[in-house]
């Protein structure tokens, strides 16, 4: 339980880790260019409503130079004497009206008496003196002036153009129709809710407001400062672009709201957040799946490290049980031996009894002997006990394998009797003898019949073969048992690999046998026979006294 | 008439006399000591023809008692007696000389072959050294 919260723990804490330090620079990133972009977007709006501002500025100057061009070159034409006279206006004034821009023209002389006038104000003209207007002292002074714009005849827009002759004799006055130049600022609309007009300075619109407007806020006043060239202020929501235009006297707004014109790059950055979310989901996944993979990797790997050390730790509990049961051994074969010597010494006694003196003597006699065979056996008890559990010396010596196999079978006799299995023994009589470790040797055969046990479980046969050639001895044990599968061969000589069930098994006998076979330079194979049943063979390389092995 | 004399050296007192007993019965003069040391005082005696050394004995030890029985009296044949765990003593014993071991437990018929064996070996030994000395003898008169 306690090692399933640590790897859920792990797993969540190695999530968040990998959750932060994608995420974090990723947003971080993201943000700043974004921020960026806006900033150039923005830029470049700014540059466009500038440069827009600039050239309506040029259009209406252009256009407002026109008219004084013209006036100029008519007022430079025509002395006092000719241009005061009505007739000669009216002519003027015909061809000058064709296109419709001059609503009216005035002639004026120095004193500010009315001379001449063409135009639908006629009435409201007659007899006029101008003499202390503004505008007219300041357009002999200035020999030229543009009015602001006025409401005129018919609610039309008009703005008046005076010019003064060379000499500064007479004033040449038109009224224009500016809905001209209204048109113009029409191209200065950027955006739906944009605007584009002019004021003068004091605030008053000389052409509409194309929102409607009649008036400039408080805010939009403060732009009233005169400053040179073209201008860009954000107040609020709203970008203004200002541009003073005629000396001064009026300014160009170009008024667009921020929002619509970012709007392709909204598109642009909706588009980039939904890419990076896109890429932040699946950098994210992949993370948590990486994460995942990783933790159960590890615990994959800790369980087999669990499994391997709790096998050492069975490994270790047998070594210590047969160091145990060694001493143990020693321990009993001591009392054994008195137990024999006594029996013995009874049994040689009591022949010098008188058998009818002694009633019992054959039961003593049979009796002793009993005691006698049970000792012997104890004995090989112990003796096979401490041999088992001897420690693997290299110690070799000549070996009979047809009498260590022989031995070897006796230990397992009883067991395979029980079981009803019978072992056969095919030994070779003339089997040579080779210099090999007895004990460790016995050792594999041990493991290989205690294998071939329980293999057939009962009611079977295990078959022991013996046979030489000039360079090894061929030991074979086979059994009647169910064989062995392909996967399981693979397998059977691998450390801990076993078929049985946990506990029951080390999984450590056949790899031992395979190293010790290997440890006395001779092999061991594996197969399934013909008839079913496995099949092991042990090769022991033969070596003779003197050869080195 | 005894067949031969055997010292009996093991520190176990019970098995000492059972096998003393036993011997004896079996017409074979034996005697016992305790320990390696007083099996080297009791050979001094020059009568022993066989002794039955155990070899794990505290004090001297089976080995370096056999080492010192074959320097003082080399003709004397000597089997050991060892457990399990020390059979290696046993082999090193025969590399030093030792007639033969046995393990114990062991049944006494094996012990009487055993030393029956080596009684035999140094009886013949004795005879060649006896005939010797005559050949010697008779080709050197006087």
């Amino acid at each position: 339980m306690d090692k399933r919260k640590y790897y859920s723990r792990l797993r969540r804490g190695l999530t968040s880790a990998f959750f932060i330090f994608t995420l974090v620079p990723t947003l971080l990133v993201s943000m700043v260019m974004l921020y960026n972009f806006r900033e150039c977007a923005i830029e470049k709006i700014t540059t466009s409503e500038a440069r827009m501002a600039e050239d309506r500025n040029d259009a209406i100057s252009q256009y407002l130079n026109q008219q004084i061009v013209l006036l100029s070159t008519l007022a430079g034409m025509y002395p006092l004497k000719i241009m005061g006279d009505q007739d000669h206006l009216d002519q003027l004034f015909k061809s000058v009206n064709e296109r419709g821009d001059v609503v009216d023209l005035h002639v004026i002389d120095s004193a500010g008496t009315q001379l001449a006038y063409d135009g639908p104000y006629r009435s409201s003209y007659r007899g006029q003196n101008y003499k202390d207007a503004p505008w007219f002292k300041e357009a002999f002074v200035a020999g030229q002036h543009v009015s602001d714009v006025f409401m005129g005849y018919r609610n039309v827009p008009h703005v008046v153009v005076a010019v003064t002759d060379p000499l500064k004799t007479y004033l040449l006055r038109a009224t224009i129709n500016s809905e001209k130049f209204n048109a113009l600022l029409l191209w200065a609309q950027t955006s739906p809710n944009g605007d584009a007009y002019i004021v003068n300075r004091h605030g008053e619109f000389q052409t509409p407001s194309l929102q409607g407007a009649t008036s400039l806020d408080t805010v939009e006043k403060t732009l009233l400062k005169y400053h040179k060239g073209t201008a860009t202020w954000t107040i609020g929501s709203f970008r203004y672009t200002t541009r003073w235009m005629k000396e001064g006297q009026w300014l160009l707004v170009i008024k667009s709201k921020i929002s619509d014109t970012m709007g392709t790059f909204d598109v642009r950055r909706d588009n980039s957040l939904i890419i990076i979310a896109i890429s932040i989901v699946i950098v994210l996944s992949l993370a948590v799946s990486l994460c995942h993979y990783m933790v159960r990797r590890l615990e994959q790997s800790d369980r087999r490290q669990a499994d391997v050390d709790q096998q050492m730790v069975q490994v270790e509990k047998m070594a210590g049980i047969g160091r145990l049961a060694a001493g143990i051994a020693h321990e009993i074969n001591n009392p054994l031996q008195m137990i024999t010597n006594q029996a013995g010494w009874i049994e040689e006694l009591l022949p010098d009894e008188d058998p009818n003196a002694l009633k019992n003597l054959g039961e003593y006699q049979e009796a002793v002997t009993k005691i006698k065979y049970h000792v012997k056996r104890a004995g090989l008890i112990t003796h096979r006990l401490l041999g088992f559990s001897r420690r693997m010396s290299a110690e070799k010596e000549f070996v009979s394998v047809n009498d260590l196999l022989e031995e070897t079978v006796s230990f397992i006799e009883n067991e395979a009797a029980t079981h009803n299995i019978i072992i056969e023994r095919l030994l070779d009589q003339n089997l040579p003898t080779t210099m090999t470790d007895g004990p460790q040797l016995q050792q594999v055969f041990l493991n290989l019949l205690n294998n071939c046990l329980d293999a057939v479980d009962h009611d079977g046969r295990i078959s022991v073969n013996t046979k030489a050639d000039n360079t090894a001895i061929f030991i074979e044990f086979s059994d009647s048992g169910p064989g062995i599968s392909p996967e399981v061969m693979k397998q059977i000589f691998d450390p801990f690999f076993t078929t049985k069930d946990p506990g029951k098994g080390t999984g450590l006998g056949m790899s031992i046998c395979y190293d010790i076979m290997k440890k006395l330079g001779g092999t061991i194979e594996v197969k399934n026979g013909k008839t079913g049943g496995a099949i092991f063979t042990l090769m022991l390389p033969l070596i003779k006294l003197g050869e080195s092995g | 008439m005894a067949l031969f004399q055997v010292l009996v050296v093991d520190d176990e007192e019970e098995f000492r006399d059972m096998t003393i007993k036993r011997l004896s019965k079996r017409d074979i003069q034996a005697e016992g000591a305790e320990s390696g040391e007083q099996a080297l005082e009791r050979i001094k005696r020059n009568d022993i023809d066989v002794v039955l050394l155990d070899v794990k004995m505290p004090g001297m030890g089976g080995v370096e008692a056999l080492r010192q029985i074959k320097q003082a009296q080399p003709l004397i044949e000597v089997v050991m007696l060892t457990g399990h765990a020390s059979v290696e003593s046993g082999i090193d014993g025969m590399k030093l000389g030792a007639f033969d071991y046995l393990m114990k437990p062991m049944e006494f018929e094996s012990l009487l072959e055993k030393l029956s064996e080596a009684y035999e070996r140094k009886r013949i030994q004795q005879d060649k050294i006896e005939r010797a000395q005559i050949q010697r003898d008779m080709f050197l008169p006087g």
